[in-house]
Parts: C-alpha cells; sequence; structure tokens
C-alpha cells in the first residue's frame, strides 16, 4: 500500500492523546467510515460537539487521512497484521489500534461492495420483458398471418446512470436461437464454476 | 375479392396486348427485377427503340404490370380472382394466362419483398458470448466476480448493428426462464385457437 506523507502525518496526529483524547478519537474514526460508507453523510459528520476544542484544520486533516487510510486498506484487502503493523509505526497505543481494527471489521463489507461498484463496466443487462404477436397485415402486406415476438432487454450503463432500452423482433425461430444460446452460455457457466 | 384498376392503370396496361407474349414475359421479368433492386430508366429506352414506340409508353407498360403484380401479391388473391380482374382490361385469353402465370410465379418472391417495407424495429441476426470473470480493478483487488458479455447481432432496414452487452450469472437464468416462458406460450390452446381461427 502507496501512503502519502500526508496520511502519515495525520495519522501521527491521530496516535497523539494530547491532541486527541479517546472520546475525540473513537469519534473521528467513526465519522470516517461513515462519510465513506453512509450515502446520507454530509460535512457535518465532523460538527461533533466532542470534537469542537479540537482546531478544524487539524479535524480535516486527520479525517481525510483516516478515510485515505481506509480506501487503500479496503482495495488491497488489508489483513488485520497488516494494519496493526502500519498503526504500530504511527505509534498508536494497543487500545487505539484494537478500536480501529473492530470498527474496520464492522464496516468491512461495505466498503468492499462501494469498492467493487466503482468502475466501469459494460451496458449491463438487469431484465427481459416480452410480447408475442399475430401478424394479421400491413398496408404493405396482407394476410400475413404469423406469430412474431417483440423482446426488450433493460439495460443500466454503469458510467451515466442512464437506464437504454435495446429491443428488437424475431420470430419462433429467431428466438429459439437466442434462448438456445443463453442455456449454452449458463450451462458453461455451471461447468466452470464446478471446476 | 377483385382488383380495383383505375383508369389510368388500364391505359397503361393497354399497351400489352400490341406486343407479343415474349415482349410481355419480358416486361414481367424487368418489372419483377426492378422490384428486388430498383428502376433502371436506360431500359426502358433500350426496349423502346427495339419496339419502335416512345419510352414513356415502355415505361407506364412496366409500371403498369409492377402494379398489377404487387397488388395482387399484397392482398393474396386467387387466381379465380386474379382471372376476373384482368378479364376486364380486354385482353385475349393467351395474355391473359402469360399474366396469371407471371403473379403466381412471382408472387413469394414480391410479398418478401413487400414484407421488407413493414414499418419495422431491429430484428435479432444472432448471439455471441463469452464467460468472463473479474478479478481486480483499479478500486478493488482480488475479485472473483463472474460475468457474461454477449455481441447481440442486430439488422435495421439491411444495416447490421452490433450491441455489446454483459450481465450476472443470476441474471442470465432469469433471462433463460424469461424466454423460455415466451416460447411455451405458442404452445397454449389459446394462441392455437388463435392460429387456427384466423386466417
Amino acid at each position: 500500500m502507496e501512503l502519502s506523507e500526508s496520511v502519515q502525518r495525520g495519522f501521527q496526529t491521530l496516535a497523539d492523546p494530547g491532541s486527541f483524547d479517546s472520546n475525540a478519537f473513537a469519534l473521528l474514526l467513526r465519522a470516517a467510515f461513515q462519510s465513506l460508507l453512509d450515502a446520507q453523510a454530509d460535512e457535518a459528520v465532523l460538527d461533533h460537539p466532542d470534537l469542537k476544542h479540537i482546531d478544524p484544520v487539524v479535524l480535516k486533516h486527520c479525517h481525510a487521512a483516516a478515510a485515505t487510510y481506509i480506501l487503500e486498506a479496503g482495495k488491497h484487502r488489508a489483513d488485520k497484521s497488516t494494519l496493526s503493523t502500519y498503526l504500530e509505526d504511527c505509534k498508536f497505543d494497543r487500545e487505539r489500534i484494537e478500536l480501529f481494527c473492530t470498527e474496520y471489521q464492522n464496516n468491512k463489507n461495505s466498503l468492499e461492495s462501494l469498492l467493487e461498484s466503482i468502475g466501469r463496466s459494460l451496458p449491463h443487462i438487469t431484465d427481459v420483458s416480452w410480447r408475442l404477436e399475430y401478424q394479421i397485415k400491413t398496408n404493405q402486406l396482407h394476410k400475413m398471418y404469423r406469430p412474431a415476438y417483440l423482446v426488450t432487454l433493460n439495460v443500466e450503463n454503469s458510467d451515466s446512470q442512464s437506464y437504454p432500452e435495446i429491443s428488437f423482433s424475431c420470430n419462433m425461430e429467431q428466438l429459439q436461437d437466442l434462448v438456445g444460446k443463453l442455456k449454452d452460455a449458463s450451462k458453461s457457466l455451471e461447468r466452470a464454476t464446478q471446476l | 375479392m377483385l382488383l380495383d384498376l383505375s383508369e389510368e392503370h388500364k391505359e397503361h396496361l393497354a399497351f400489352l396486348p400490341q406486343v407479343d407474349s415474349a415482349v410481355v414475359a419480358e416486361f414481367g421479368r424487368i418489372a419483377v427485377e426492378f422490384l428486388r433492386r430498383g428502376s433502371n430508366p436506360k431500359i426502358y429506352e433500350g426496349a423502346a427503340r427495339k419496339l419502335n414506340v416512345s419510352s414513356e409508353t415502355v415505361q407506364h407498360g412496366v409500371e403498369g404490370l409492377t402494379y398489377l403484380l404487387t397488388e395482387s401479391s399484397k392482398l393474396m388473391i386467387s387466381e379465380l380472382d386474379f382471372q376476373d380482374s384482368v378479364f376486364v382490361l380486354g385482353f385475349s385469353e393467351e395474355l391473359n394466362k402469360l399474366l396469371l402465370q407471371l403473379y403466381l410465379d412471382n408472387r413469394k418472391e414480391i410479398r418478401t419483398i413487400l414484407n421488407e417495407l413493414t414499418p419495422d424495429l431491429p430484428t435479432y441476426h444472432s448471439l455471441e458470448w463469452r464467460l468472463d470473470v473479474q478479478l481486480a480493478s483499479r478500486s478493488l483487488r482480488q475479485q472473483i466476480k463472474p460475468a457474461v458479455t454477449f455481441k447481440l447481432h442486430l439488422n435495421h432496414n439491411g444495416d447490421h448493428n452490433t450491441k455489446v452487452l454483459q450481465t450476472d450469472p443470476a441474471t442470465l437464468l432469469h433471462l433463460v426462464q424469461q424466454l423460455e416462458q415466451a416460447l411455451e406460450e405458442m404452445k397454449t390452446n389459446h394462441c392455437r385457437r388463435v392460429v387456427r381461427n384466423i386466417k
């Protein structure tokens, strides 16, 4: 894990009982996790009466350092010993290390979910709807008398948050072809998971 | 059902009895070719010179024949109805037979061509698929995230489109289930009854 000097300095300040007493430390830690994981969190997360006595610049610096470290740890799937080692190097006492590791463990799953969801991907199919119709005539062609399917795929775009749809029509043979291919993919997936 | 031929149409077709059957057959061939590929005015000039008439006359003759064939094919009229419709033109028995044959020989193909004119959505052409497993990303290492990637080939108005899409295993199973239900629908009594009775 590559961590900047700024993060290290922030942590050294956090380790110091003179700058952050036990209560303040616990609050700041919780605030860091909250601002990362709680969708509704805002800047007011640091507005706690028990943190008011600390210089706001220092508060922000340490909050940012903690949040940065938490993200890096999550990204690299750090284990308890990695965390402990780093915190020891920053001169944290045993109690604060335990608290950090416990908070981290409690929030690990949410953190990893969040990190997993960030990133670009291809348009993702979320659902399908279909319609079966019986074609009788058009203005160009009468007496058609054949069934046709209209299939709509609901698609989600990761970056633009848009939800375009892809619609196409097909006859019975074509739909059978499509379903056949989807089943092949599905069986292949099953086999792969058994290896 | 009889064809309703306008006066103008009848006038255009009036050229046909003035040439021999071989020429009418040739016009028929040109008409279908024009439906397939689009018209080519040069052909009219060549024929006009050979027959010693204006190219406009030839054009009208071919267009009249085209309209006769497409209308009959569109409505899918019976042999009898076709013969009765053409009867009003007062052509010879031989010419009537020739026109009927032209209709019957080309009807299927003309209907296929007309089908392409319908207001259309993209139609399914084929599907390619691939299994992927995401192992890591910039924001998270050590992942095992299976996904299926598709390339969906669609045709629209002669253009071939492809869309690259992805889905997860659970949604894939859901897609298969839903579309299998769609296929099953055609086998239900309700659909069978509709197909049997609407003809």
